[in-house]
């Protein structure tokens, strides 16, 4: 996975004065922040920042200091998990020079935290990584009424003159935040604002400051946009004098196409093919016969490497070489992409890497073109007319690309994991890259199709047949849980999920069959379990016919909403037959019902034919993000399917 | 949660078979040890068939012999068969704190086709996990290359830690994956102490035998890996291992040893509890008209346990710089004169206030069971982590611990109840088994009354309260939340149940208070919660079963079920029934039990205005102490516990405009 640290040290620092104070009291600038009133917010605010500046000092050889002070007044108990001061630093470029913080409690006594109270850790996940985080946590000290504050220096080379500021980056108000930028002469500077008007810097001789106050409070709330689409945030690009820039090892980007050339520089050289490469790419498509079979066969490889990260230098961004990843068989995401790039080069396909983020297809502003956006490293194939599949993107002169993950070993070729579809990626293709919409694929391809037949006895014990049937994404996650465990854990996680619908069930089939070249999971189930329709007074027996529960259905219960809701893509049909036991007739089914909005449709139907009671529902949901003015719309959209798959089925002796 | 306990690991431990040799060990070999073909052609597990990944072979060499260094060499074999398997295994990292050193790493794969791809040097990298005030935990970390399923990986180090020695060390012989055969080497330090060793769920023949060159021996076959079940024992009470230490007197018998361990016990609460004048005169006028031992100890117990704060317990209110500020308390008098003490100075304040009355007072060790099943044949005192009082009462000893914040009168913990308690003496070891409080004891008494809409919402008041262990757990686990956060733990535990609750006008009593039951008050709104068809109403009138999953889904089971505690649940539902609706049918589920160890019992009716019905529902388990069930009657239990859980889903109907059906309310 690609290095985050200048997103994570912008969500975890903040603001800046140059002399940090000694002895043990607190500094002004923080005794002075203290005693700022704030405004009387609701209850549930936890926490108000005080003060969150930052000043980010750059010398002509390209060396950048930056100073943050923080103040954060602790509003409730639970707010004290605001007291703690983050840091993430590099240890081949950069220096945390001071880390220093401060407790005022009500009672106005001070603590002061120095070195012996700052904790210093890895990344666990990685082999090896050279980012660090330094940490001064003063959560058990903190309570409602104290202030914390911190103060930090860092030094270091970074890789890109740019620099990102989250003004709000938790969800608690924020009194004044403050980013300040001072360059060495004749450097120019420029600043892009989201989630906000444009916000238009102070200038004083070198130094350009960008501020807001008194931001109010963001709100969790159920399918809601990610935080980093509402918070205000800034991007800053900075630009070196010809002569610094000769001097200066670090770069920056006016062009989504100067991102891609300097990536293609990085990295190509990394996918120069051997000649083990060659026989294995040609052992790998020897029977293959069509380009799409081509691309599969060696995508299954590159999925098949080991994850192991290994984070070195700029090894952050720059893939390990091809022959090394494969004499290995591991590597990290853009190892594996770039392996792969390096076999389809020796059967003469043309790849390209591809930058993204993994988990917020949101995340990516095509206004600020910077490395420092991504997280994740994926691969496009060319390819010609010939293969047809739904990750398919147009490239204005590269013509059609392939989108593939070859990181995630559950998602096929002609399919993309959700968390990065619709997301903006850089083709890194020299002079022809650019930043691309990623594709989306609709509902229908990421369904799922259960079929049940059941035998209902008289004293409400069932036998159930149920054959599911899911594709795309919904296959994926099918795959997810069959491939994550072992098979008596599988198996457990299906009799609990039964379980939950139909007490006291015993499983006498469980049969997965997992189709992952097709995109598809099928899995067969048969189980019986006695009672589950209750017989009452020994005349009606009642039952719900929706038998096996959805996962995640969307609760909506506030009354209010702030933000619009976003909805991800989902689509499914069941189709449950009941045999009804003999001596029993229906008495009353619910209502049939059909919801239909913009967003997606809903239907369930009841049935009495040949003594057997049908019940169908389907789902059609969209991938939309819905204004807040419909909220009650959505609501009732989705209580009303919940109260249907809740109904029952009453049967009557005759 | 407070813990604080009498630490003994100054009293001298020995057991079990003594294992002294001075011969010189070897250098380990630099090779590999020779692949049976037969390993490489092992096409599935051979101790869990549905094994991801398996170990072949485990050495450890644990060498105390020299002077100043403790040295503990690792070897691993282990054949990967799924994708998962290789996931799972493809990353070392070894661990070590800057008081060892790692050497001797070396790792390698044997594909299936016999092709060998070593580690190189430089793909080990050395890691700060973590550094905090000069304390460095540090890993050595690689990756295993080349692998794929199929191969066997191999890989060893040696960790060298100065100013250490194998005294009181676990052997463990389980791995997260089975394991075929697991052998320990170990050499003891030469010198006036004896190495013992006490095995905890091996086989008989896992014992030490005498090897070679100093070292004894044990080995273990066929381990399958420990997996997580639901209510299973402590890990240490299943997993098999060695517990290994030294001792001085290696003759002593363990009757012996506790007698010795009981008296210290002795010694030191008779230095630490002399009642002063003051402390009697504080006994005399807390017990003033009580007669009875029972209302004396009540009296004693109850002053201790709500005059005195804990200073150390979340519900102390100190912040963690005042508590570094405490003075320690030298003797019952300091405690009593300053009103607070840590949880240890209050029971001997107890133990002192008591001797002062005339009492018989004594400490209490016990084991705790929430981390291991103690048997007291094991001569030594490492398990006993957990202290009381025990005041002798006519023939029988009664154990009290005050210094527990909101541990009832009468009552200890449950991790220390139905427990072997080593009372101290003088003269003997004295072994008295510490009472389980029956179900009554900790209950959830909860009552609703509530109003059912005619479009299936149920709305109206809840009111729960928590007794004994039941309220020990939730006091220490809201004890140190915030208001709105034990608001909102309340409010998740509901919505877990029913996520379209809406629960408001929440109140909490009772907290942090060492006495009085836990309390929850709160209205609450369900959206749907009765189903309705075109006629009827479908009511689950178990209001607070709902929602609740059976507490026993899975068809097998590999341990033994245990509970830790008996409880007992009482509730009373009263359910306001819509204008035009009436009861359809309102049969209550059959009671039942399990002999002595449970039952259940179900009684609906309506007031006599037909309006509201009036549910009652009663439950009890692990009655007669029964609170560990062999897997042998898993599914037997698992039955039970689906049998309730169907009576607790019972449905009753509503009809629009239909005949009542006439049941009189209790």
């Amino acid at each position: 996975m690609l290095s985050r640290i200048i997103f994570i040290c912008a969500m975890l620092t903040s603001g800046a004065l140059p002399v940090l104070a000694l002895g043990d009291d607190a500094p002004s600038w923080l005794l002075q922040a203290a005693t700022i009133k704030t405004p009387a917010y609701d209850k549930d605010v936890q926490a108000v920042v005080l003060l969150d500046e930052g000043r980010t000092t750059v010398s002509d050889d390209g060396k950048v200091t930056k100073v943050a002070t923080f103040a954060v007044r602790i509003l409730s108990r639970e707010g004290r998990q605001y007291a703690r001061a983050a840091i993430s630093y590099r240890t081949d470029t950069g220096k945390v020079r001071d880390m220093h913080a401060w407790l005022i409690r009500a009672s106005g006594e001070i603590k002061k935290y120095g070195k012996d109270q700052t904790l210093d850790y890895a990344f666990d996940n990685d082999v090896y990584n050279e980012s660090r985080t330094k940490a001064i946590l003063a959560v058990d000290d903190a309570d409602a009424g104290t202030v914390f504050g911190y103060e930090t220096i860092i030094e270091e080379r970074p890789f890109f003159d740019q620099d990102m500021w989250y003004f709000q980056g938790h969800i608690i108000p924020v009194i004044s935040s403050r980013y300040s930028l001072t360059l060495p002469t004749n450097w120019r500077a420029s600043g892009v604002t989201f989630n906000n008007s444009k916000i238009e810097p102070a200038i004083s001789g070198t130094t350009f400051v960008w501020e807001m106050h008194n931001l109010p409070p963001l709100k969790e709330e159920p399918a809601s946009p990610e935080l980093t689409t509402i918070a205000p945030s800034l991007a800053v690009s900075y630009f070196p004098t010809e002569d610094s820039a000769r001097r200066n090892s670090s770069r920056t980007f006016d062009n989504w196409t100067e991102v891609s050339r300097w990536y293609t520089s990085l990295s190509d050289q990394q996918s120069e093919p051997t000649e083990a490469l060659v026989a294995k790419a040609k052992q790998l498509t020897a029977g293959s016969k069509t380009e799409l079979d081509r691309i599969r066969a060696i995508a299954r490889f590159a999925q098949d490497i080991q994850y192991i990260s290994i984070q070195i230098g700029i090894g952050g961004y720059r893939p390990h070489s091809a022959a090394e990843v494969f004499s290995k068989s591991y590597g990290d995401c853009k190892d594996k992409a770039n392996l792969m790039r390096a076999m389809l080069k020796t059967i003469n396909i043309p790849s390209y890497l591809v930058l993204i983020v993994s988990g917020d297809p949101t995340f990516v502003r095509e206004e600020w073109a910077s490395p420092s956006w991504f997280n994740h490293c994926i691969i496009a194939v060319k390819v010609s007319d010939e293969t047809q599949a739904a990750s398919v993107v147009m490239h204005p002169t590269l013509g059609r690309l392939l989108i593939f993950d070859s990181t995630d070993d559950i998602t096929p070729v002609g399919d993309l994991p959700d968390h990065e579809q619709g997301s903006f990626a850089l083709i890194a293709a020299g002079d022809a890259g650019v930043l691309l919409r990623m594709p989306t694929t609709p509902p229908e391809a990421n369904s799922l199709d259960r079929q049940s037949d059941v035998v209902l006895d008289a004293d409400g014990s069932i036998t159930a047949t149920v054959r599911e049937r899911t594709k795309g994404q919904t296959a994926a996650d099918e795959r997810r849980m069959f491939r994550g465990r072992s098979r008596p854990e599988y198996t457990d996680l299906i009799e609990k999920w039964i379980a939950r619908s139909a007490n006291g069930a015993k499983l006498t089939k469980v049969e997965p069959v997992d189709s992952s070249v097709e995109g598809r999971f099928a899995l067969n189930i048969d189980f019986n379990a006695r009672g589950y329709g209750q017989l009452m007074q020994d005349r009606l027996l009642v039952f719900r016919p929706a038998i096996l529960e959805r996962e995640g259905s969307l609760v909506l219960t506030d009354a209010k909403r702030l933000y619009p809701i976003v909805l991800q893509a989902e689509a499914y049909t069941e189709t449950v037959s009941v045999k009804l036991p003999a001596g029993f007739v229906v008495d009353e089914v619910p209502d049939a019902m059909k919801l239909d909005s913009s967003f997606g449709t809903f239907s369930t139907k009841y049935e009495v034919k040949d003594g057997n009671l049908i019940f169908s529902r389907s789902l059609i949901q969209r991938a939309v993000t819905i204004p807040v003015e419909d909220y009650v719309k959505v609501k009732n959209f989705f209580a009303g399917m919940r109260a249907a798959e809740q109904a029952r089925v009453v049967l009557v002796r005759n | 949660m407070r813990k604080l306990r009498y630490h003994t690991a100054l009293f001298v431990s020995f057991f079990c078979l003594i294992f002294i040799d001075v011969m010189v060990v070897h250098a380990a070999g630099d090779d590999w040890k020779p692949i049976d073909p037969a390993e490489l052609a092992l096409k599935s597990p051979m101790v869990e068939k549905d094994a991801d990944a398996e170990v072949l072979y485990w050495e450890v060499k644990v060498d105390d012999s020299p002077q100043t260094e403790l040295v503990t060499s690792n070897y691993i074999r282990l054949k990967i068969f799924t994708e998962r398997g290789r996931e799972s295994q493809s990353k070392i990292d070894i661990q070590y704190y800057d008081y060892s050193r790692i050497r001797d790493i070396a790792a390698r794969t044997i594909k299936p086709d016999g092709t060998i791809v070593e580690l190189k040097k430089e793909d080990v990298f050395e890691r700060t996990i973590v550094k905090l005030s000069g304390l460095k935990l540090k890993a050595k970390s690689f990756a295993i290359p080349g692998l794929e399923p199929g191969s066997i990986i191999e890989y060893r180090w040696a960790e060298v830690s100065g100013g250490r020695w194998a005294n009181r060390m676990r052997l463990d012989f389980q791995r997260g994956v089975p394991v075929q055969k697991v052998t320990y080497f170990v050499k003891p330090a030469q010198g006036e102490y004896g190495m013992r060793y006490m095995p905890f769920h091996v086989p008989e023949s896992t014992r030490f035998v005498k090897g070679k060159a100093g070292f004894s021996t044990v080995t273990m076959t066929n381990v399958p890996a420990l997996r997580e079940e639901p209510r299973m024992p402590p890990e240490d009470a299943i997993r098999p291992w060695i517990f290994i230490y030294y001792t001085l007197d290696t003759n002593t018998t363990n009757e012996g040893y506790w007698k010795d361990v009981g008296k210290r016990l002795h010694d030191f609460l008779k230095s630490n509890s002399k009642a002063n004048d003051d402390v009697k005169k504080a006994s005399a006028e807390i017990i003033g008209d009580a007669t009875t031992p029972e209302q004396k100890l009540e009296r004693l117990f109850m002053y201790c346990h709500t005059k005195i704060k804990d200073a150390y317990d979340d519900a102390s209110g100190l912040t963690p710089d005042e508590k570094e500020k405490l003075k320690e308390n030298k003797s019952p008098s300091d405690t009593l004169k300053r009103g607070m003490g840590n949880g240890g100075d209050i029971d001997l304040l107890f133990a002192s206030l008591a001797a002062a009355a005339g009492f018989d007072a004594r400490m209490a060790l016990t084991a705790d069971r929430g981390d291991q099943f103690f048997d007291s044949t094991f001569g030594n005192d490492f398990f006993l982590t957990s202290s009381s009082i025990a005041i002798r009462v006519g023939d029988a000893w009664r154990f009290f611990d005050p210094g527990m914040t909101y541990v009832p009168f009468g009552m200890l913990r449950w991790q220390e109840e139905g427990q072997q308690a080593l009372i101290s003496d003088s003269k003997e070891a004295v072994w008295v088994k510490t009472p389980l409080s029956p179900p009554e004891k900790s209950q959830e008494q909860r009552t609703a009354k509530l109003k059912l809409l005619e479009d299936g919402t149920l709305e109206g008041d809840v009111s729960i309260e928590y007794t004994g262990q039941k309220a020990i757990e939730k006091k220490e686990y809201n004890d140190d939340d915030s208001p709105a956060e034990r608001e909102e733990t309340l409010r998740q535990s509901v919505k877990s149940r029913m996520d379209t609750a809406d629960v408001t006008n929440i109140r909490i009593e009772n907290v942090q208070d060492s006495v009085k039951p836990f309390v929850y008050q709160y209205h609450v709104r369900i959206p749907g919660y009765a189903q309705r068809t075109g006629k009827r109403l479908f009511l689950q009138p178990a209001f607070f079963e709902r929602g609740v999953p059976t507490l026993f889904p899975s068809s097998t089971r590999s341990y033994d079920v245990y509970f830790h505690y008996p409880w007992s649940e009482q509730d009373e539902v009263s359910i306001e029934l819509p204008a035009g609706f009436t009861l359809d049918n309102a049969d209550a589920p059959a009671p039942f039990n399990a002999q002595k160890i449970s039952e259940y019992k179900v009684t609906i009716g309506v007031s006599k205005d037909q309006r509201t019905l009036v549910y009652r529902r009663t439950f009890y388990f692990a009655g007669n102490e029964a609170i560990l069930f062999p897997v042998s009657g898993y599914e037997a239990l698992k039955q039970y516990f689906e049998l309730l859980y169907k009576a607790d889903n019972h449905t009753i109907t509503l009809k629009q405009g239909a005949a009542t059906q006439q049941t009189s309310a209790n």
